[in-house]
Parts: C-alpha cells; sequence; structure tokens
C-alpha cells in the first residue's frame, strides 16, 4: 500500500498546486511541440493541445472495461468507429471481465506497471478512485477544452460529482425497476397494467398473489443493500451525512433515521408472512424464480433487460408476460439514485495520452455514440438529446420497456438526497448492509438489525477515512 | 463386529455424497438447457443432456487456449519446483555449512507470509523486469518454493546414515549419492509435492489476473471468471467450461493417488 501512496500524494499536491492555471494551460501545451512531452504540461490538469502536438501520431491508449456479451459487442462496434474517425489516436480495449476485478487490478497496477489510460469504473467506487489521486478529474479537461454539459442528463452529471468536482465521464447508466409476471397478475385477479408504486401496495399485491396461489412468493428479493440507498432517496431522507459526502467527505452513515426503519420493518415484514423470497445477491436467482413461476414479481437493475429479452426470446419461459414497471418506494414515483460506472482519466501518463484519453472518454458519452450503446445493450443514455435519435427511438419504440428506467430516472427533482452518497469504502458498507438484510430475512428484529447495521457501516466509514487521513 | 462395518461404510458413504453431490450437479447442469436449471425442484438426471454447451465452452469462450496456457504454466513450475526442492532440501538434509539453521529457518518464514502480504511488491519487480504480458510472469515467481524445501529436507533425513556411509565407501560423490539413492528413495515426497505444485498453480487466480492483459496469455481460472461473467442464458456453458477446468485435475488425482497418500503419510513416522 505505501509504495503507491507517495506518488499518488504528489501528483495529488501537484493537482492543487496547478488547480488554478488551467486557464493557461491552453497556450503551455499548444507550444511544446519539440519538447519531451512529460514535462511540458503540468499534471494535474488539462494538457489541451497535447495530441495535436504529440511527436508520435498516432496516440496509443488503452480502455480497460468490464463489459461481456452484447455490451462488449457494442463497445467494440463504438471503438472501431472512433479509431476510424480519429487518424491521431488509437484506442485499444482490454476486458477485466468483472467490475472487481479490473479495481483490484487498477489499485495493482498503480504500483508500477502499464496503466490503462481510461479505465471503466463502478458508480460506488467512485470516491475510491478520487481518493487514490491517480486520475485526471474530468472537471478539467471539460473546463479546459470547453465542453458543453448542458446535454447531459442532470443526475447522470451529479452523480459523479463530488466537492463540486466531476471526477469522471458518465457512461453506463443504470436503475434498478420493478420486473413482474402480467400473467401471474391475471391470475391473481390483479390488473397487470397498473403495477404497484409503493410499498404498501407491493405487499399487498404480493399478499394477493400469494392467496390466490398464482405464486408461491410474491416478491423474489435479493439481498440487496440497494433497497436501503435507494428507498431512503426516494423518501428524501440523506444516506450519510456532510450532504451523502459530497460537500465534504462522509463521516457517519444517516440512514438510522425513520426512513431506515420503516424500509426495514417492511422487509421484516415481507420476510414473517412469506410474501417474500430472498435470493443471494450475486446471481440471478431472483430472474428465475420469476420464470419459473416461484415468484410474480422482483428488483433488479435496469440493466438486466436485454438479457432477460434474449431469454424469452428463445421461448424458454412461455408462461412469462413480461411487465417492467418503475420502482416503487416508500412514498409514489419519488427520485431514485442513478447506478452504473464512468470512466476516469488516469493521470501520470504522458500528457497526449491524457488528453486522449479524455477525448475518447468524451466522445463515447455524446448524443450519436449514447444512442446507440443504449440501443444495443439495455443501459440508459447519459445525454438527453440521444433520446430523440433514431438509433434509440427505433429501439424504444421496438421496446418500451427500455425507457422505463429513462423515465423514473428523469423525473422529479435532482435533490442532494436522490444523488446519492459517496463513501470511500462504499464496498464495505454495502456488504454490511447485504448482511444485515440476510439476518433480516432469517427472522431477525429489524430494529436492532438497523441499529447493528449503523455502528458497523459507521465502523467501516472511520476505519476508511483514517487510513486516508 | 460386522455391524461395526456396515456402519461404517455406511457412515463413508453419506459423507461421500455429500463430498460429491457439487461435483455431480455440476455436471448435471453442464447439460441442461439454461432453463431447467433453475427448476424447482432441481433437476438431477439430465434426459436430454445437451453436449454442445462443452464445445461452445471451448471453442466461443476460448477455454481451450486457456487450458494450454495454464497446463504450460503449471507444467512448467512443477518441474522446476520439484529441481530447486530436491537441490535445497537435499543441502539442508546432508550438508554441513555456516548458517545452515538459520538459513533454513528463513525458508519455513517464507511459509508464514501469504502471498497476497507480498503481490504488490513481486508485481513491481516483474513489471520493472518487463515481463508484464510474458510467460515467465506467470512461472518465474513460483519456480522455488519453501514448502517444497521442507517436504524433501524431511525426506532426506529419513535416508539412513548407513546407506550414506556405504555409498561413500562405494566412491560415491554428493551429486551420484542425491541421483541414485536419496532421490529414489524419496520418491512418495517428490510425487506429491509435484502434484501439489501443479494442483496450486493450476488453481491460481490473483496472479494471473494482475500480471497479465491478453486472452493470448489467459489462464483457466481467469478465463472461467471470463465465462461466467457472460449471461443467464448460457449458465449452462459456464457449468461446462467448470468441468473443463476441472477435469486435468481429477485426472492427475485418480492416476496419483497412491503417491499422494503415500507422500502425505511418508514424513509422518520417522523410521
Amino acid at each position: 500500500m505505501r509504495k503507491w501512496i507517495v506518488p499518488a500524494l504528489c501528483a495529488g499536491l501537484l493537482a492543487a498546486a496547478c488547480s488554478g492555471g488551467s486557464s493557461s494551460s491552453h497556450t503551455t501545451g499548444g507550444q511544446g511541440t519539440a519538447a519531451p512531452p512529460t514535462t511540458k504540461v503540468a499534471k494535474g490538469a488539462c494538457p489541451v493541445g497535447a495530441v495535436v502536438a504529440s511527436a508520435q501520431k498516432p496516440v496509443q491508449i488503452t480502455m480497460w472495461h468490464s463489459m461481456t456479451q452484447a455490451n462488449l459487442q457494442t463497445l467494440t462496434k463504438l471503438t472501431d468507429q472512433f479509431n476510424s474517425t480519429h487518424s491521431d489516436i488509437h484506442v485499444n480495449l482490454v476486458n477485466q471481465t468483472s467490475y472487481e476485478d479490473t479495481l483490484t487490478k487498477y489499485k495493482a497496477v498503480l504500483a508500477g506497471g502499464q496503466r490503462p489510460d481510461v479505465v471503466q469504473i463502478q458508480d460506488v467506487d467512485q470516491q475510491l478512485v478520487i481518493d487514490s489521486r491517480s486520475t485526471l478529474p474530468a472537471q478539467d479537461c471539460i473546463t479546459g477544452e470547453h465542453v458543453d454539459t448542458s446535454d447531459f442528463v442532470p443526475k447522470a452529471l451529479s452523480y459523479y460529482t463530488v466537492q463540486g468536482t466531476l471526477s469522471s465521464i458518465p457512461f453506463a447508466l443504470s436503475n434498478p425497476v420493478l420486473y413482474y409476471n402480467k400473467a401471474a397478475f391475471t391470475k391473481a385477479g390483479l390488473d397487470p397494467n397498473t403495477p404497484p408504486a409503493t410499498l404498501d401496495e407491493l405487499r399487498a399485491d404480493a399478499q394477493k398473489i400469494v392467496q390466490t396461489g398464482a405464486a408461491k412468493f410474491g416478491l423474489a428479493l435479493k439481498d440487496d443493500p440497494w433497497h436501503l440507498e435507494e428507498w431512503s432517496a426516494m423518501a428524501g431522507s440523506l444516506y450519510a451525512n456532510n450532504g451523502n459526502g459530497r460537500t465534504a467527505r462522509a463521516t457517519a452513515v444517516e440512514f438510522g433515521g425513520p426512513v431506515g426503519q420503516q424500509v426495514y420493518a417492511w422487509l421484516a415484514g415481507m420476510a414473517r408472512d412469506k410474501l417474500a423470497e430472498s435470493t443471494p445477491f450475486t446471481g440471478f436467482d431472483n430472474l428465475l424464480a420469476i420464470g419459473n413461476n416461484v415468484a410474480a414479481m422482483t428488483i433488479d437493475t435496469s440493466a438486466a433487460l436485454g438479457t432477460i429479452f434474449a431469454v424469452l426470446a428463445t421461448g424458454q419461459y412461455k408462461n412469462v408476460t413480461l411487465g417492467v414497471a418503475p420502482l416503487p418506494g416508500p412514498v409514489a414515483a419519488g427520485p431514485t439514485i442513478p447506478a452504473g460506472s464512468s470512466l476516469f482519466v488516469v493521470a501520470q501518463t504522458s500528457p497526449a495520452r491524457q488528453e486522449a484519453a479524455f477525448t475518447f472518454a468524451e466522445w463515447l458519452s455524446e448524443p450519436p455514440q449514447q444512442a446507440v450503446w443504449a440501443a444495443g445493450t439495455g443501459y440508459m443514455p447519459v445525454r438527453t438529446s440521444a433520446v430523440s435519435l433514431p438509433a434509440l427511438q427505433q429501439a424504444w419504440t421496438a421496446r418500451p420497456e427500455l425507457r422505463v428506467a429513462y423515465d423514473q430516472l428523469t423525473r422529479g427533482a435532482n435533490t442532494v438526497a436522490a444523488q446519492g452518497p459517496v463513501i470511500g469504502d462504499m464496498e464495505g458498507v454495502r456488504t454490511a448492509a447485504e448482511n444485515a438484510e440476510t439476518t433480516l430475512f432469517h427472522g431477525a428484529d429489524p430494529v436492532s438489525t438497523l441499529k447493528q447495521l449503523v455502528s458497523s457501516a459507521n465502523s467501516v466509514i472511520s476505519d476508511y477515512n483514517s487510513r486516508v487521513g | 463386529m460386522r455391524g461395526r462395518k456396515v456402519l461404517q461404510y455406511v457412515l463413508l458413504m453419506a459423507v461421500a455424497v455429500v463430498v460429491l453431490f457439487p461435483i455431480y450437479i455440476t455436471v448435471v447442469n453442464s447439460l441442461l438447457s439454461p432453463d431447467t436449471i433453475g427448476h424447482r425442484p432441481p433437476v438431477l438426471f439430465p434426459t436430454h443432456p445437451h453436449f454442445g454447451t462443452y464445445s461452445t465452452a471451448f471453442h466461443e469462450g476460448h477455454l481451450g487456449t486457456y487450458l494450454r496456457n495454464s497446463f504450460f504454466m503449471a507444467a512448467v513450475i512443477t518441474v522446476g519446483q520439484v529441481i530447486t526442492s530436491v537441490f535445497a532440501g537435499y543441502a539442508f538434509a546432508m550438508l554441513r555449512f555456516p548458517f545452515r539453521r538459520a538459513l533454513f529457518i528463513t525458508f519455513l518464514s517464507t511459509l508464514m507470509i501469504p502471498f497476497e502480504a507480498t503481490v504488490i511488491t513481486n508485481r513491481h519487480t516483474i513489471v520493472s523486469l518487463g515481463w508484464e504480458n510474458r510467460f515467465p510472469a506467470l512461472i518465474v515467481p513460483f519456480l522455488a518454493t519453501g514448502l517444497g524445501t521442507f517436504l524433501l529436507r524431511q525426506a532426506f533425513l529419513g535416508v539412513p546414515r548407513d546407506l550414506h556411509d556405504a555409498a561413500r565407501m562405494d566412491g560415491y560423490g554428493h551429486w551420484r549419492f542425491m541421483a541414485r539413492v536419496a532421490v529414489p528413495l524419496a520418491r512418495p515426497t517428490i510425487a506429491a509435492l509435484a502434484i501439489f505444485s501443479f494442483l496450486g498453480a493450476w488453481n491460481q487466480y490473483l496472479w494471473p489476473l494482475l500480471v497479465t492483459d491478453t486472452d493470448r496469455l489467459r489462464t483457466v481460472q481467469v478465463g472461467l471468471r471470463q465465462l461466467e461473467g457472460t449471461s443467464i442464458q448460457q449458465i449452462n456453458v459456464t457449468f461446462a467450461g467448470t468441468v473443463l477446468a476441472a477435469l486435468p485435475i481429477f485426472a492427475l488425482l485418480i492416476i496419483f493417488q497412491r503417491q499422494l497418500v503415500r507422500g502425505l503419510t511418508a514424513g509422518a513416522v520417522k523410521g
């Protein structure tokens, strides 16, 4: 650990020293035609003009991503398009297979070795990567290259903005939605076109489904930390202090209040009355439960839609008529927290590579590319104007279910609660929350379980904070 | 007496079922279609097996390449560990030299340090040698092992001193004594070490992940993870891949079962 903290700290100091001079870097970068590129442009500020000034062309950059299957195909297609339209830059994609492995490996290369230039990082690891001080804040180049951000989906921007600085370029956007089997709803005497909008309605519908025997359980529920996060946001309640960790580093969680208590009591009730079946956090047992008529509803990421359509298209689950609805919450139609991943530009490489990396990441977030990306993957576009482009229009007309998450995310006010928490060791907090939910489903008392979770989450946070300093 | 034996066998069989069931269900799931895998109650026998999953895993999942890489890596590591352990173990058992005890304890202490603790430093070394994304990165760090040295030292200590003296009388030096007498006598230990080395190398995950980026060099465990990351409609392919990755290990265990058991007990009783 200590080995990479030293260079990382140096870069952090440099970034602080140079952040005021970002406007002058425009001329600095432009002049450095013949000089070695490493010394000319200050690290931390956006190296505007470095690609043009680069002696070696095309500038070779590497992107580490975690996409598989259809997502990988779409990303490869877009990258090929970028390479053929940008003669100055060549992007090589490296598949690190999962967000966890990508992060593990990224931490390892900070000690030395071939760093990527662009790295795709999962939403919750944002603060951790910021704290590594190994990346160039996207804000620097957004300002330096005069990128207009007004077209970005506001929540996508605000999620990746910490203490007023955009850390990275939003790329793959998703949201939890309610999946349900319309056939089971009909069988239970429920209207398949009015899915539940609140937790109370969700419980009532589940009761009816179980009573009529339309399915064994009303709901298949992952032991998912998401519930507490999203439902706090929907009820307008903060998850962590200091403005969800956005005005200053979060030092404690705040979900122990009335909303958290309501959520935990609800979860415990669903488990106790056998209305919900608990399934593991990882894997897709909850989706299989719908396919096999064990449950009629489940909550999962909208990013699973592409796969679900592919499975249904094989004709394996004839008993299922898929319904997709906005996530029910403590209140109906409350604002949700965006999820997904963003693209970080890695610092401490040559200025030309850094600028090339930003150029590529920013290009991927432009409306035409986002339309293709969203249509090919099931993610939501990060740009509002992408919605009206033909590529996405066609996909959404053919499959209106793909729109649900986008409409859900873009409705309502962009409150601090809805921006979601940024916590350095969010993974640690999530593990604690996941374990707490598992014990809930094993009959634990919701009040004391939530209390315990608050204290273990707080110790995870203070432990991390003391290490970062 | 008879009743006790029956009871013993029943108990053993029950344990065997518990141990073997996960392996059995993995094989079954690899032959089912994805929708039947999720069935409740679970399907325990594939009535319409789909063998195509194996070729999908092998070709489209690139498991062919990954298996070859893993096999090459594990084989070289095994040979390397056996050779270095034989030499080091022999030296510690038979030769007198200064600081022998201190050196041996240093060797042993490497057993106490978990691999994870040194992984960042090791990676740094590999990178500064320019070995990133090359086979030496996968192999060289594992060519010597404290455990192997320890095992073989114990085995060589078991070689009767008289044999050594007799060999000396016949004009054998250390080299010839080691090759003709000590190593043949330590064969069960060497076989056990070889299997442990192979297993260990085959099952590596973190290290290959950290030092390689390309499909060309990926090993089977990392490749499996990639297969798992694919999707729900091909979950049976993931199971098929798991079976393929485990096959070489099974084969090894069946072939070397005797040596393995003998090797495990070889050092236990001195005599």
